[in-house]
């Protein structure tokens, strides 16, 4: 029960970890949230799938393409909501990528479904579990552990050691300074928000064949990954990848052993409890505050 | 000849046309069949909805995703205590709204230690919290198919008519009530939080007392609302409460204009036509509202009592937030030098 339940979690967990990623990455080039990043991931798992099922291409080129369209989203995202509000306040810069998000949501629904409409993306492999002595996996799992794996590290090497990694580093630490020394930071920020999408769109591609595909799917883990993102600490990648599998592991515990009902829940305590009593996070360093 | 000029602008003013839409609504339960009836209903509580909000964001500068969350507690305590308890709408419905507004107040405790994006994530969750406890809780809540009540009856008019004339009036009553208190000690001193928290708690505003009675005020417009819904529709189900409604609320201010009672009663009118239009088609709406927060936000940030504020001199209002980026971009260096400071003129 507990291996079953750890090794769900981590799976779930591995995915709100990557949502998280494009939270913070996000919020550390440009101070804001995005709240459309949901909706992108779920466009990209839509389209995933069309190209999966209805085109009948590879699973490894509908990934790409989930990956490339959610790229193109995030980008002309910042490009007309967010960039003639950089130096606007908070509650406009807000209402603008909330506007977005209900734009593509409802774009999502009209495109691929009516409420309640569940398309259920086929598995690679067979869904048959395999038993290990007392630990039962199930291969999707691993697909997406690997996967969410694969991503992370290709994100970290791409942070750290590419030109343009570095210049996003930049710019997170000091715009101003960063401007200085000729970085374009406009850019910087277009290229954040297509990144911190194109991450959401490789987590939709891989979480598709688990969970269900349906147009509210985005919210759902929008909030979980920013509660692991608030966990972690808002500014810091690290902190995002252990929140999610944090939240992961609480939400799966709490399902099995609780209620199933607190799997949904737990998320929006910990969010709660979290800014109440840690609004730094648990990796999160200072100077969060931008008002 | 000149002072004639100067009577029709006056007359042409947002208090004397907003008087005789009450009258043409008194006039409205002659004419209508059930459907506009309901509609008319739905227009003086999405009024009172809009207008509560407008006071937390609009003026006071607090950005809480929390107001449709609290109109559920409001519907949700009103029905529960007629169905559980037996009470009366007389009783249930003041109860209820006293309920929503105890824990506006409550959740704005803890709330108010956040800043701007952390406040409007907090309440996101606490909305969310909110849904999955009228889901859950079934014992009380009935869960995910909510619960009916018996429709209210009224002396020498129908439950439908009754209703209408309820909301109709408590509307009236709120929306001056909050053109009252926005003139008062209490108004000048959540806008100058709004305008600049540094600045406000320099002259002598609480700010945590100031900010506390906004989100408790806004949330008791919010719980009157709720109670009188649950009387109108004679239902209660979880999903009215959610995120879209939110949403709603978020586009009706902004239509209308941050900071502006007028405004909100406008964008609360445009918002409701614009959702009966396409009530059969939610991906459309979603869209459309979508669409309406984001070209107003972007091209015009004090909304439609803006516009009308800088056309018509009996529109003209001194709190309209009027925050459009390109006033910022030029108050730009000012704004990054005290980063505390949000970049906004307040007066038009």
């Amino acid at each position: 029960m507990l291996t079953y339940l750890l090794l769900g979690g981590l799976t779930s967990g591995a995915l709100y970890a990557l949502v998280a990623l494009g939270i913070v990455l996000v919020y550390k080039a440009t101070g804001t949230i995005n709240f459309a990043h949901g909706e992108f991931l779920m466009i990209s798992g839509f389209l995933a799938y069309s190209l999966y099922v209805f085109a009948g291409l590879p699973y490894l080129i509908s990934i790409l393409g989930a990956v490339l369209l959610a790229f193109l989203l995030g980008a002309i995202a910042e490009r007309i909501a967010f960039r003639p509000l950089m130096h606007a306040n908070m509650v406009s810069l807000v209402l603008a990528t909330v506007g977005v998000s209900f734009i593509l949501k409802g774009s999502g629904r009209m495109l691929w479904g009516g409420r309640g409409d569940y398309l259920a993306f086929p598995p690679l492999l067979p869904p048959d579990p395999i038993i290990i002595g007392e630990i039962i996996l199930v291969p999707q799992q691993l697909v997406v552990l690997a996967g969410a794996m694969v991503v992370m590290v290709a994100f970290a090497l791409f942070f750290r050691l590419t030109r343009i990694g570095k210049t996003m580093q930049a710019t997170a630490d000091n715009p101003k300074a960063a401007r200085l020394v000729g970085i374009r930071v406009e850019q910087v920020h277009m290229l954040a928000f297509g990144v911190g999408a194109a991450i959401a769109g490789a987590a939709a591609a891989l979480m598709a064949p688990i969970t269900l595909l349906y147009p509210d799917i985005g919210f759902s883990l929008f909030i979980k990954g920013f509660a692991a993102a608030v966990l972690g600490g808002l500014n810091s990648m690290a902190g995002a990848l252990l929140g999610g599998f944090l939240i992961g592991v609480i939400e799966s515990l709490a399902g099995g052993y609780i209620a199933t009902s607190f799997l949904e829940v737990s998320a929006f305590i910990v969010i709660m409890v979290t800014l109440i009593f840690k609004p730094r996070g648990l990796l999160g360093l200072n100077a969060v505050r931008r008002a | 000849m000149m002072r004639g000029g100067k009577i029709a602008v006056r007359l042409l003013g947002p208090g004397p046309i907003g008087l005789l839409c009450f009258f043409a609504m008194l006039l409205l339960p002659l004419v209508a069949n059930p459907y506009l009836l309901f509609v008319g209903t739905q227009l003086s509580i999405f009024v009172i909805l809009a207008v509560g909000l407008n006071i937390l964001v609009g003026y006071c500068g607090q950005l809480a995703f929390s107001q449709a969350a609290i109109f559920g507690i409001g519907a949700y305590g009103a029905g529960l205590l007629k169905v559980h308890l037996g009470w009366s709408f007389l009783l249930s419905v003041p109860a209820g709204a006293a309920l929503a507004c105890a824990v506006g107040t409550l959740i704005a405790l803890p709330a108010l230690r956040l800043y701007g994006l952390y406040l409007a994530l907090a309440t996101l969750a606490f909305a969310q919290f909110t849904q999955w406890v009228f889901l859950n809780w079934e014992r009380v809540t009935f869960g995910a198919g909510g619960f009916r009540l018996s429709r209210p009856a009224f002396p020498y008019f129908t439950a439908g008519t009754g209703t209408f004339y309820i909301a109709l009036f408590v509307a009236a009553i709120l929306v001056i009530l909050a053109a009252r208190i926005i003139r008062s000690r209490f108004g000048r001193a959540i806008i100058a939080i709004r305008d600049g928290e540094v600045a406000a708690e320099s002259l002598g505003i609480d700010l945590l007392r100031y900010k506390a009675l906004a989100f408790g005020l806004s949330a008791l417009y919010a719980g009157v609302a709720g109670g009188i819904n649950a009387m109108t529709l004679g239902f209660v189900a979880p999903e009215t409460y959610d995120l879209f409604l939110a949403v709603l609320l978020k586009a009706m201010i902004v239509l209308g204009g941050l900071g502006s009672i007028a405004g909100s009663v406008l964008g609360a009118g445009i918002v409701l036509i614009l959702l009966e239009l396409l009530r059969a088609f939610k991906s459309a709406q979603e869209i459309v509202f979508g669409a309406i927060l984001l070209s107003c936000v972007l091209f015009a940030p004090s909304g439609l009592a803006g516009y009308l504020s800088t056309r018509l001199d009996s529109w003209r209002e001194r709190y309209v937030r009027a925050f459009s980026p390109l006033q910022a971009g030029a108050a730009r260096d000012a704004a990054e030098a005290s980063s505390s400071a949000s970049p906004v003129s307040g007066n038009a």
